[in-house]
């Protein structure tokens, strides 16, 4: 009867011990991702609109889990800028000790970031910054899925001379390492294709005031294509200006303003009639018709009750792709890397993913360009 | 060309400049009277321009509305500060805190403006905006026009008060020193309170005619405070006269400084002025006793 007493002990005590390491295991099974993201100054709006994206992609994958492990998430204000973002980064890897990172959404901040993930050896996955140094030559522990500088300045230099047969340009770009690289590609690709640039105008981001720029823009005689590369608070004000100059289509001028993937949507319906006829780069399609993108529309309006923007989509697809590798057997921060690495097929809402030996996303068919008409709706231009 | 460049440039100027004036106004009104920064003035320049915004979109596109709205706002906030914040801490004694304290106001009303407006620049377009007027290969809008007929009219009120009014004397002699006017039957305190809730109307004002003009987030103000403080130095702490002329100054700089050489280049040639203001002519542009400038 003891005996039995102590059998029946030692099973229950081996059952708990079970269940407890069982629960242990299964608790440990957590992909802790890490998100450096602008949550305050002028970039803040890619921050809450990545946080969106994100919560509704752990919201999917946390219903069944992958391969066991669920996702959390901590986010840290990177806000745009190297110093706090360098701050928040160092900030994270100490306490939260993440898998994996995804962020920055602004050039310099991501520049400023990247040493400090390569020497914790955490990866990072971005999806807004443009400059060509985050992946020539970049480091191993740093991803990009969306097309470099380099890439979209020499398409959208192409497109411009090519399809618009602009001749003659003006470069507008905010004094950044992407505002400066961005205009730098075009003014090569638009030269060597036979182009002239007439002024390159640089600013900083405490410029408010474009009134006296349009002026200076407007005195420079028969201008063909004016890309610009600011964010979306002062690409509005450029873009009234130039309006109110009679420079740009918008303001029944004859200059095509160019823009880049660095406008959210809604950017149109904020300018006004002076968007008209604004030509710019979008890397999400909410029309694509592949059921995968209906599905986040759905998702993303039935949570939010809005339209997905590229922002949303973009960070939907950064933890999709987390999801992927963790589903092709990653399930630390080495093994994550690895598997990034070695990524050829991914394809997420905003287009596919194959990585090369710097890391750097080759796919181009995030690139849609579109126009945007006097009702303020696009037209796809279907150039690519 | 070059000719209409150049009246182009200077109506972009002034026009600029007449918005850095409002700003700067009050700045250096608290600075004359109370001999403190404000470091709050650009939140309720923002805290301004969102009242406008929110108050013109209700009222069907009534902008000039929305510009009463954002004086009474920021005359209100400054008021509901003072009470709060400033007034206690002044009592204390120490001149140290009622600065430190503008600081954590600042960073308190950028963050709840983050909370309730969020960080998604808004697009303020008043009705004048897009009205465009175009003389003699020049440009210029409706809304440019409000904006120098509004600075003008405040200056001149402000003037008026200042100069010709009870309050106004008063004002000029709590400036000029406490103690005495308070020993005059003038209630240094009230005194104060007006000039702050003068000073925060101006700043509501200010962000109202800027709106337009701004970038809208919560940061709005902060990227004009920068200039607004270089030109109170410019023009002579506590100066109104040489704040004025120094906005102006300002905005015409700017606007030369981007048809002539490079818009980067503009704060590099703003300060550069301050510099040499403050080693050359520390007084500012229009020298003065301190004690008279208010």
């Amino acid at each position: 009867m003891r005996q039995q007493h102590l059998l029946v002990a030692t099973s229950a005590l081996g059952l708990i011990a079970s269940v407890a390491i069982g629960g242990a295991n299964a608790q440990d099974k957590t992909i802790k991702i890490g998100a450096l993201l602008p949550m305050s100054g002028p970039g803040a709006y890619f921050g809450s609109q990545d946080k969106q994206g994100i919560e509704l992609a752990l919201e999917q994958l946390n219903k069944s889990m992958v391969n066991g492990y669920k996702f959390t998430i901590q986010y840290e204000d990177s806000a745009c800028s190297p110093l706090p973002a360098s701050q928040a980064a160092k900030r994270l890897l100490d306490q939260y000790k993440p898998d994996v990172i995804i962020g920055e959404e602004c050039s310099d901040a991501t520049l400023a970031i990247m040493p400090i993930i390569e020497q914790a050896k955490v990866p990072m996955i971005n999806a807004g910054s443009s400059a060509l140094k985050i992946t020539d030559p970049g480091n191993p522990y740093t991803f990009r899925i969306m097309p470099n500088e380099v890439m979209q300045g020499v398409d959208i230099a192409s497109q411009a001379y090519n399809k618009l047969n602009a001749r003659t340009a003006v470069l507008l770009f905010e004094n950044t390492n992407a505002g400066i690289g961005n205009a730098k590609v075009f003014k090569e690709t638009f030269e060597k294709l036979g182009g002239k640039i007439l002024a390159e105008i640089g600013f900083g981001r405490d410029v408010n005031d474009f009134t006296s720029i349009a002026t200076r823009v407007a005195g420079l005689g028969k201008i063909d294509v004016i890309p610009t590369y600011t964010l979306e608070g002062q690409g509005l004000k450029i873009t009234q200006a130039l309006a109110q100059a009679g420079v740009v289509k918008g303001g029944d001028g004859p200059a095509i303003q160019l823009g880049t993937i660095w406008l959210p949507f809604g950017f149109e319906q904020k300018a006004g009639k002076a968007a008209t006829g604004y030509v710019r780069i979008v890397q999400f399609d909410p029309t694509d018709p592949r059921d995968m993108v209906k599905n986040f529309v759905s998702a993303f309006k039935a949570k939010f009750n809005s339209d997905p923007t590229h922002l949303n989509a973009h960070a939907y697809d950064q933890i999709m792709l987390i999801a992927d590798v963790v589903k092709r057997g990653a399930k630390d921060a080495q093994s994550i890397r690895d598997m990034l690495a070695q990524t050829k097929s991914f394809v997420g809402v905003t287009g596919s993913v194959e990585f090369d030996k710097n890391n750097q996303n080759v796919k181009m068919d995030t690139i849609h360009y579109m126009e945007t008409q006097p009702d303020l709706s696009w037209k796809a231009l279907k150039w690519n | 060309m070059t000719a209409t460049i150049v009246a182009q440039q200077a109506i972009n100027g002034i026009v600029l400049g007449s918005l850095y004036v409002l700003v700067a106004l009050g700045l250096t009104l608290i600075y004359g009277v109370l001999v403190q920064i404000n470091f709050a003035h650009a939140d309720f320049v923002t805290l301004g321009a969102f009242a406008a915004y929110f108050v013109m979109h209700a009222l069907g596109g009534q902008y000039l509305l929305g510009i009463v709205a954002a004086l009474l706002v920021g005359a209100a906030l400054g008021w509901a500060i003072n009470i709060t914040v400033f007034a206690p801490l002044r009592r204390k004694g120490n001149e140290l805190l009622p600065l430190i304290a503008t600081i954590g106001v600042s960073v308190m009303l950028q963050n709840a403006m983050l909370a309730w407006f969020g960080p998604v620049p808004y697009a303020f377009e008043t009705p004048y905006s897009q009205k465009v007027f175009r003389v003699a290969g020049t440009f210029f809008t409706l809304q440019s026009v409000i904006i120098i007929a509004v600075s003008a009219t405040t200056i001149a009120l402000l003037y008026a008060f200042m100069k010709f009014t009870f309050l106004g004397k008063a004002l000029r002699a709590v400036a000029q020193d406490r103690e005495t006017a308070g020993l005059m039957g003038i209630n240094p305190n009230t005194l104060i309170m007006l000039t702050i809730v003068i000073s925060s109307a101006l700043a509501g004002m200010g962000g109202a005619m800027l709106a337009p003009v701004l970038v809208l987030t919560p940061f709005a103000g902060a990227s004009v405070i920068v200039k607004a403080f270089a030109i109170v130095i410019i023009g002579g702490f506590g100066n109104v006269e040489g704040t004025i002329l120094a906005g102006l100054l300002v905005g015409l700089i700017e606007s030369f400084t981007t048809q002539y050489l490079d818009p980067g280049l503009i704060d590099i040639v703003v300060f550069g002025l301050l510099l040499l203001m403050l080693a050359f002519r520390p007084t500012g542009l229009i020298s003065e006793r301190r004690e008279e400038n208010v």
